[in-house]
């Protein structure tokens, strides 16, 4: 009995060790970001990513760069890049080009003004196939 | 100590022997371990720890990757390496070799040594010798893939690995021998069905040599005679006697039998791949193919899975779950992908198979019953089988091969370590025009092992109208096949289904 508890305490072991390691998710900072994606419903093809980046006082966060990235949620499949344009103060939109239908996260990694570097999340699910 | 199996006398063996001479006369096996370097290496009795050891590492890489490393899946070791590279070299090493990868495997290594600490003193119960167990256990993995959509989260991933060791150090801890392996793993059953159609055998050189051996040290192991708790070399610990041992089934690579032998006459022979499907001899800890339900029940699933497993990353899935979920009344994605299952995995194959065994009764005149029949005629589905996994796991291999080099920069830069420079993202793999053709390949590759194996099979069962015996299991075949180049033109789509819900 003794070595039956000795080896499920074995097995165990991995789970005690792990529990609470998780990263937690989308990290927050002074900057606020409103994002979207256009036209809806979102297909494979070219899609137009909108969004509005904002500081805590709610005022627009003019002068950066922003480069957006969008991944499969599946490994071993192209990411693609595309690079963000002020088109007002605070406002920035990119064209994506969604290789395939599935679920897609959009990344962007944004160069603030000051030089630091944050990086902003959303979730594309359900993109239909063409 | 393992007793070898008594039921085996010399003239079922030797007609057994020439049973296979007759068919392959010209037959003069090529031997790897005859190989300069490879073969010294593999004789070495602690090759397999070798092998084990970058694989135990990389686990442990991949575990905790998954669990403290990056969110994204795309991005992360643990389901880069897993559902690309691990998959696709897995299938790939079967098709060009043997089952390198329950060679390798880590999981054993881990166990070996847990078995240092604590010696197990059960024997794994005699009702479940058989393989229902990881027959369902196949069907759960597949079922939980979809439905949690486990490629996308390196976290999930890092438990099925993590519960993986944990399942095989409780039941080898508990139960003797490998029992794990031979009773349980759903991965081990994966391979050794896939393995069928390996060019590669662990095998006997000379049989005659077997024949005037009397220690049988290849199945019962030899021990120190000074004391017999002392383990020199391990027999096999999957129950299969080398002298009649036949084809891949259930065996692990272990070479274990190869290090026993102290005559020096076990190989890794040159074989026809999938020729072991085409008689149904008397197996070394197995019987005979024919009155195992359980691994044809195993065959159909690795078959029609392999079907399921693409079906579920195309679009036209989402459109059927929809379907079912209108027509039926209700918005559960788990109903709705467990109805799919069963059609998929059960009823299509019940339907299809019994139709062709009562075509096959019927019309040839085969006097067996129709589920006989059935189970026959199931393990020639699996090369046509094999071709889809290789097709659908391929193409994820190939077109995503080179995104392990910059998840390994990534993963090295997150730890404040960059000496592989910045991750290069832009890496992906081979383009989709140069894979598409080998996908092709594959699955003409997997028809024409079917339609072999269906043939031959036919011959025996009837040798008057061998045509009418092959035709039905012909047509099925072709439509399978079909079914598989459908699947492969479709869109990809790949949804966690949990999520879309």
């Amino acid at each position: 009995l003794r070595r039956l508890f000795a080896l499920l305490l074995l097995a165990a072991m991995p789970w005690v060790m792990a529990a609470g390691c998780r990263k937690p998710a989308g990290a927050s900072g002074d900057i606020l970001m409103d994002a979207s994606i256009a036209p809806q419903p979102v297909r494979a093809g070219a899609e137009t990513v909108a969004f509005r980046l904002t500081n805590a006082a709610r005022q627009p966060v003019t002068g950066t760069r922003v480069q957006v990235e969008g991944d499969m949620d599946h490994p071993g499949m192209a990411p693609v890049f595309a690079d963000a344009q002020e088109i007002s103060p605070g406002s920035y939109r990119a064209q994506l080009n969604l290789t395939m239908g599935g679920d897609w996260v959009v990344l962007f990694h944004i160069t603030l003004s000051d030089g630091r570097k944050i990086e902003r999340q959303m979730d594309v699910k359900g993109v239909e196939s063409n | 100590l393992t007793k070898p199996p008594a039921a085996l006398s010399p003239s079922a063996e030797e007609k057994q022997r020439a049973e296979v001479e007759e068919e392959f006369p010209e037959a003069q096996p090529f031997d790897l371990l005859t190989v300069p370097v490879i073969g010294p290496l593999l004789r070495w009795r602690h090759s397999r720890t070798l092998l084990q050891i970058p694989l135990l590492l990389i686990s442990i890489v991949m575990i905790l990757q998954g669990l403290l490393g990056p969110t994204l899946s795309p991005k992360n070791l643990a389901t880069v390496l897993t559902w690309v590279h691990f998959r696709g070299a897995l299938v790939l090493a079967i098709l060009s070799a043997g089952n390198l990868f329950c060679m390798a495997c880590p999981f054993m290594l881990a166990r070996n040594m847990m078995r240092r600490l604590v010696r197990p003193r059960f024997n794994w119960p005699r009702r479940l010798r058989n393989k229902w167990i990881p027959v369902a256990l196949l069907v759960l993995v597949l079922f939980a893939y979809e439905l949690f959509g486990l490629w996308s989260s390196p976290w999930l991933t890092a438990w099925v690995i993590v519960g993986y060791f944990a399942a095989v150090l409780v039941i080898d801890g508990l139960f003797k021998h490998a029992a794990f392996c031979k009773y349980v793993c759903p991965i081990g059953q994966f391979n050794f069905i896939a393995s069928a159609a390996s060019p590669l055998e662990v095998a006997v050189r000379e049989p005659e040599v077997c024949d005037s051996c009397s220690t049988k040290d290849c199945i019962r192991g030899r021990r120190d005679p000074s004391s017999t708790l002392v383990v020199l070399e391990r027999g096999c610990e999957l129950a299969l006697f080398q002298p009649a041992k036949f084809g891949n089934m259930d065996c692990t690579f272990c070479l274990d039998c190869v290090h026993a032998c102290p005559h020096d006459n076990v190989g890794v022979l040159s074989r026809l791949p999938a020729g072991e499907l085409m008689s149904d001899p008397n197996r070394s800890g197995i019987g005979r193919f024919s009155r195992r339900n359980d691994i044809a029940a195993l065959a159909l699933v690795f078959c029609f899975g392999a079907l399921m497993n693409a079906f579920g990353m195309v679009s036209p899935v989402y459109t059927v779950e929809d379907w079912l979920k209108r027509v039926l009344h209700f918005n559960s994605q788990t109903m709705a992908l467990g109805i799919l299952f069963t059609a998929v995995i059960v009823i299509e194959p019940a339907l299809l198979l019994g139709l062709a065994a009562l075509i096959t009764r019927s019309w040839a005149g085969v006097k067996s019953g129709w589920l006989a029949i059935a189970v026959r005629y199931a393990y020639a589905l699996s090369p046509l089988g094999f071709g889809m996994w290789l097709a659908h796991y391929g193409f994820h291999f190939f077109t995503g091969l080179y995104t392990i080099v910059p998840v390994t920069q990534n993963a090295f830069a997150e730890i404040g370590w960059p000496i592989l420079g910045n991750p290069q993202w832009m890496l992906v793999g081979l383009p989709k025009t140069v894979v598409e053709p080998i996908e092709f390949g594959f699955l003409l590759l997997g028809l024409a092992g079917s339609m072999l194996v269906s043939w031959r099979l036919a011959q025996d069962d009837s040798a008057k109208h061998p045509v009418r015996a092959f035709a039905p299991w012909g047509v099925l075949c072709v439509i399978l096949f079909l079914c598989c180049v459908w699947l492969m033109t479709q869109p990809m789509d790949m949804r966690a289904t949990m999520m879309a819900g």
